[in-house]
């Protein structure tokens, strides 16, 4: 699709998203939808949210303007809950909870998620880094082709997942091999058998945690699960099994496969721009300033991906969204507005040298981790993983380069990869 | 300059405890941000505003009383005095018998 050429109105910006073209590079379609349809009505009468201003606005929002959807109206705003399993755990997350439960049980999460706790994490997820480094080393070094999506993207924040959950690593790499299905079945365009698919996933890992959760309630370890088993059985009418599982679910669905993705786009800037590896190479801050402008670039998560129903009829930019209207919001699209960072589609990691995490030099705010109380609750463990990773990848492989074009997962919402094949440049060559 | 934190609305990111370690913290064990400074020095105003405005929920309340501090917070300002009510007037469902202290 040539965008430059297309004067007339996008009919549905979220099947768009899903061409080919899209799936390949979205961002002069966003660059296209930001600057004709900020305030896109998608024929399936989703609203879709393409500025920063207006998608920080309505992410902050969330409890006045907006709202999450309530129990009895799931239906209205998934059609298809009450045959899907799947769409039954996301209405169960924390991610569609709102205040005062939200607050309780974010609360009884977040006791794992403390910036002190992820702090404490940092030596055994540099081991892990180190170890799948030394996994893939034999290979690179006998000038073999390795595919760094599969041995250390989607390995990494599984690995870790596994130790935060008490759960041997062969448990989590069953469980994860189903959570791309899932999150495909979750959009809003998903068709029947995709949400039959994620359905036949979310069962494994329902059954599988309903298990856990009696392990861990007989033998408690220092993990997340006794935590919240413990917290549970105090407190027992409060938080079921159910919602346990759904919220093990959602961390599961929220936390590796958008790690791993910015991991892939990590390692692409890197090769992309081998004159911005030198942030890499030298302290904390320009490492956390790379990670930051990796995030901006490449949202993995592209787009809202829970309801946001409008309280009250809302006029922005000339439109008006009616009442109880659900907006979604193009986060990878406000992070390439040049409203909000200048020269956007340039890899620029000193935008956020030196600056709070998430905050550019100019006081934008990054948008990938979401704002608001649904604000991205893995957030400082992402950071923490790729800000381990990075340097290491550099330091041990300084010449790796891409072995053939990287294959993309064909989403619409996460933007992420299948196959990312790297070796090592022959020395001296 | 003081600042606050609304421990109700606290959404337990951290992010202000990234942004500024020394005035502010997460309490054990659930995360709420807590201030640890009675008063903001001169040196950090500046900051202090960045982390208010950046807070994903607004919690966070700049108190500009210093006399000659007229500088103002800018394009994103501080959340309003009515948070403050709000957090007066909601009832606290306290978990676990914490102080809020700040």
């Amino acid at each position: 699709m040539d965008v430059q050429e297309t004067t007339a109105a996008c009919r549905d910006a979220f099947a768009e998203l899903a061409s080919p073209a899209c799936i390949h590079d979205p961002y002069p379609f966003m660059r296209w939808l930001r600057e004709h349809d900020p305030v896109h009505r998608a024929a399936s009468g989703l609203f879709l949210l393409s500025r920063h201003a207006d998608i920080y606005w309505a992410l902050k929002a969330t409890g006045d303007a907006f709202r999450g959807p309530v129990p009895g109206e799931l239906a209205r705003y998934f059609p298809r809950a009450a045959t899907s399993l799947s769409l039954n755990l996301l209405a169960s997350t924390l991610a569609m909870k709102e205040p005062p439960a939200h607050t309780r049980l974010r609360r009884l999460i977040s006791r794992d998620f403390t910036i002190s706790q992820i702090d404490n994490l940092r030596p055994s997820i540099a081991r892990i880094v180190a170890a799948r480094l030394d996994g893939m080393a034999p290979a690179l070094e006998r000038g073999e082709a390795v595919d760094v999506h599969r041995e250390f993207a989607l390995a990494l924040p599984m690995l870790v997942f596994a130790e935060l959950f008490g759960m041997p690593q062969d448990d989590m790499f069953g469980l994860a091999a189903g959570i791309g299905a899932i999150l495909e079945g979750l959009g809003p365009h998903a068709s029947d058998p995709q949400l039959a698919t994620a359905d036949a996933a979310s069962a494994r890992v329902q059954a599988y945690f309903g298990d856990h959760i009696q392990r861990k309630r007989t033998d408690p370890r220092h993990d997340i699960v006794s935590m919240l088993v413990g917290a549970h059985d105090d407190d027992a009418d409060t938080l079921s099994d159910a919602e346990l599982i759904s919220m093990l679910w959602g961390m599961l669905l929220g936390g590796f496969a958008t790690t791993a993705a910015t991991i892939d786009h990590a390692v692409l800037a890197m090769l992309a721009y081998p004159e911005q590896r030198h942030w890499l190479q030298g302290d904390a801050v320009g490492v956390e300033a790379f990670v930051e402008e990796v995030l901006r670039c490449d949202a993995p998560a592209m787009f809202s991906s829970i309801p946001r129903i409008a309280q009250r009829d809302i006029e922005l930019g000339g439109v008006v969204i009616p009442k109880n209207a659900d907006v979604r919001v193009l986060i990878a699209a406000g992070n390439r507005d040049p409203d909000a960072f200048a020269d956007p589609d340039r890899f620029d990691p000193a935008r956020f040298y030196g600056t709070s995490p998430g905050m550019s030099t100019d006081g934008k705010i990054m948008l990938s981790f979401g704002h608001g109380i649904h604000f991205c609750l893995g957030a400082q463990l992402a950071r923490v993983q790729l800000a381990e990773s990075l340097p290491r990848i550099q330091a041990r492989f300084p010449t790796l380069a891409l072995a053939e074009q990287p294959t993309r997962e064909p989403s619409a919402f996460l933007r992420t990869f299948r196959a990312l094949p790297v070796r090592l440049h022959a020395k001296g060559g | 300059m003081r600042v606050v934190v609304d421990q109700d609305l606290c959404g337990t990111t951290g992010q202000c405890v990234l942004t500024l370690p020394g005035t502010f913290r997460q309490r054990e064990p659930d995360g709420v941000a807590e201030v640890c400074v009675a008063t903001v020095p001169r040196t950090l105003h500046a900051a202090v505003r960045l982390a208010a405005s950046q807070c994903p929920v607004a919690a966070i309340r700049v108190i500009e009383s210093d006399a000659g501090d007229d500088e103002r917070a800018g394009a994103d300002p501080a959340p309003c005095p009515a948070e403050a009510e709000r957090h007066a007037a909601k009832d606290q469902r306290n978990t676990g018998g914490h102080d809020g202290t700040v």
